[in-house]
C-alpha cells in the first residue's frame, strides 16, 4: 500500500514548480521542425492556390483536385517527419501550422485565393501566380511565428482544435469549392 | 479552495504531468530523456497515474520500433490544474485545508 505523500512547504512547493516548467520547457525546446519544413508547405499551399486558381478560371477541374492532393502529400510527409524527429505529437501545429487555422494563416489564405480567382477570371496569369506566392509566403511565416509562440508558453499551445471542428471546416471548404466549380 | 493532489504531490509526477502539458501526446523515451529519470522510474509513475485516470498509454512504433505513447487525459489536466492552484496557494502563504 501507498502511505501518505508528504505535504511541501511553501519552499518545497516553489521549488516543485520551477523544477516542472523547466522541464517542459526542455521539452519544447528540444521540439524541431524538419529541414525545409516551412518551405515546402509554403510552396504546397502556393501550387494550391494557383491549381485552384487556374481550375476555376481555365474551367478546369482536375487541376483543383491535383493541387489539393500535391497539399495532402506535402503535409502528410512532413507531418510525419516531425513525428518522426522529435517524438512527439503536438495538435496545435498539425492543425495551427499545417492546415492553417491560425488567424493569420487562413486570413491571408482566403485573402490570396480570392485575389488569385480574380486574377485568373480576368486572364492576369503573372498576377495570378504573385498572389499564390504571397498565399504560400503569408502561410509559411504564420507557422515561423506559431513555433515562437509555442516555445514562449508550450501548454497553451500544444492542443489543436478539435477532430469534429477539423472536420466541419474541411467540409466547409471542400463545399465552397464544389460551388465554385459548379458556378465556373 | 483547490486542495493538494495526493496522486501528483510527488515532484516526479508534477515534473511528468507538466511536461505532458506541452505535447498531445510523446513517445515514452522522449519523455525519459525531457525528465532525465530511468525506464523504471518512469514507469512506475505512469503505472500509478495511469490508475487514477490521469495519464493514458499506447502502445505504437517510433522509428521504427514498438514503443509506448503516453498522454494526459482531461481528467488528470483539471487533476494538475487544481493541484497547481493549490501549490501557488501554498506558497502564497494561504492555509490549505486538510483532506479529511
Amino acid at each position: 500500500m501507498e502511505s501518505k505523500p508528504h505535504r511541501p512547504t511553501a519552499t518545497e512547493a516553489s521549488a516543485a514548480l520551477l523544477d516542472a516548467e523547466v522541464a517542459r520547457a526542455r521539452l519544447a525546446d528540444h521540439i524541431v521542425t524538419p529541414s525545409w519544413f516551412f518551405a515546402s508547405i509554403g510552396v504546397a499551399i502556393a501550387v494550391q492556390i494557383a491549381t485552384t486558381a487556374a481550375g476555376l478560371g481555365g474551367d478546369a477541374p482536375r487541376l483543383i483536385a491535383g493541387g489539393l492532393a500535391v497539399f495532402a502529400a506535402v503535409a502528410g510527409i512532413q507531418l510525419a517527419r516531425f513525428r518522426r524527429a522529435n517524438g512527439v505529437w503536438l495538435g496545435g501545429f498539425a492543425s495551427r501550422v499545417v492546415l492553417g487555422t491560425a488567424t493569420a494563416a487562413s486570413v491571408t489564405y482566403a485573402l490570396a485565393l480570392a485575389a488569385a480567382i480574380w486574377a485568373a477570371y480576368g486572364d492576369r496569369w503573372w498576377l495570378m501566380a504573385l498572389w499564390s506566392a504571397v498565399g504560400g509566403a503569408a502561410y509559411a511565416l504564420s507557422g515561423g511565428r506559431w513555433m515562437q509562440s509555442y516555445r514562449g508558453d508550450p501548454a497553451a499551445h500544444a492542443r489543436g482544435e478539435s477532430l469534429a471542428w477539423l472536420a466541419l471546416m474541411l467540409a466547409a471548404g471542400i463545399s465552397g469549392l464544389v460551388v465554385l466549380v459548379l458556378n465556373a | 479552495m483547490a486542495e493538494l493532489d495526493d496522486h501528483v504531490v510527488a515532484p516526479a509526477r508534477l515534473r511528468l504531468m507538466t511536461t505532458l502539458t506541452a505535447v498531445s501526446e510523446a513517445e515514452f523515451a522522449t519523455v525519459r530523456e525531457a525528465l532525465d529519470v530511468s525506464d523504471s522510474v518512469l514507469s512506475k509513475h505512469l503505472g500509478a497515474l495511469e490508475e487514477v485516470g490521469y495519464v493514458r498509454r499506447h502502445k505504437g512504433v517510433h522509428r521504427g520500433r514498438r514503443t509506448t505513447w503516453i498522454s494526459l487525459t482531461p481528467r488528470g489536466r483539471k487533476a494538475l490544474s487544481a493541484h497547481v492552484t493549490a501549490l501557488q496557494a501554498l506558497i502564497d502563504g494561504i492555509d490549505w485545508a486538510p483532506r479529511l
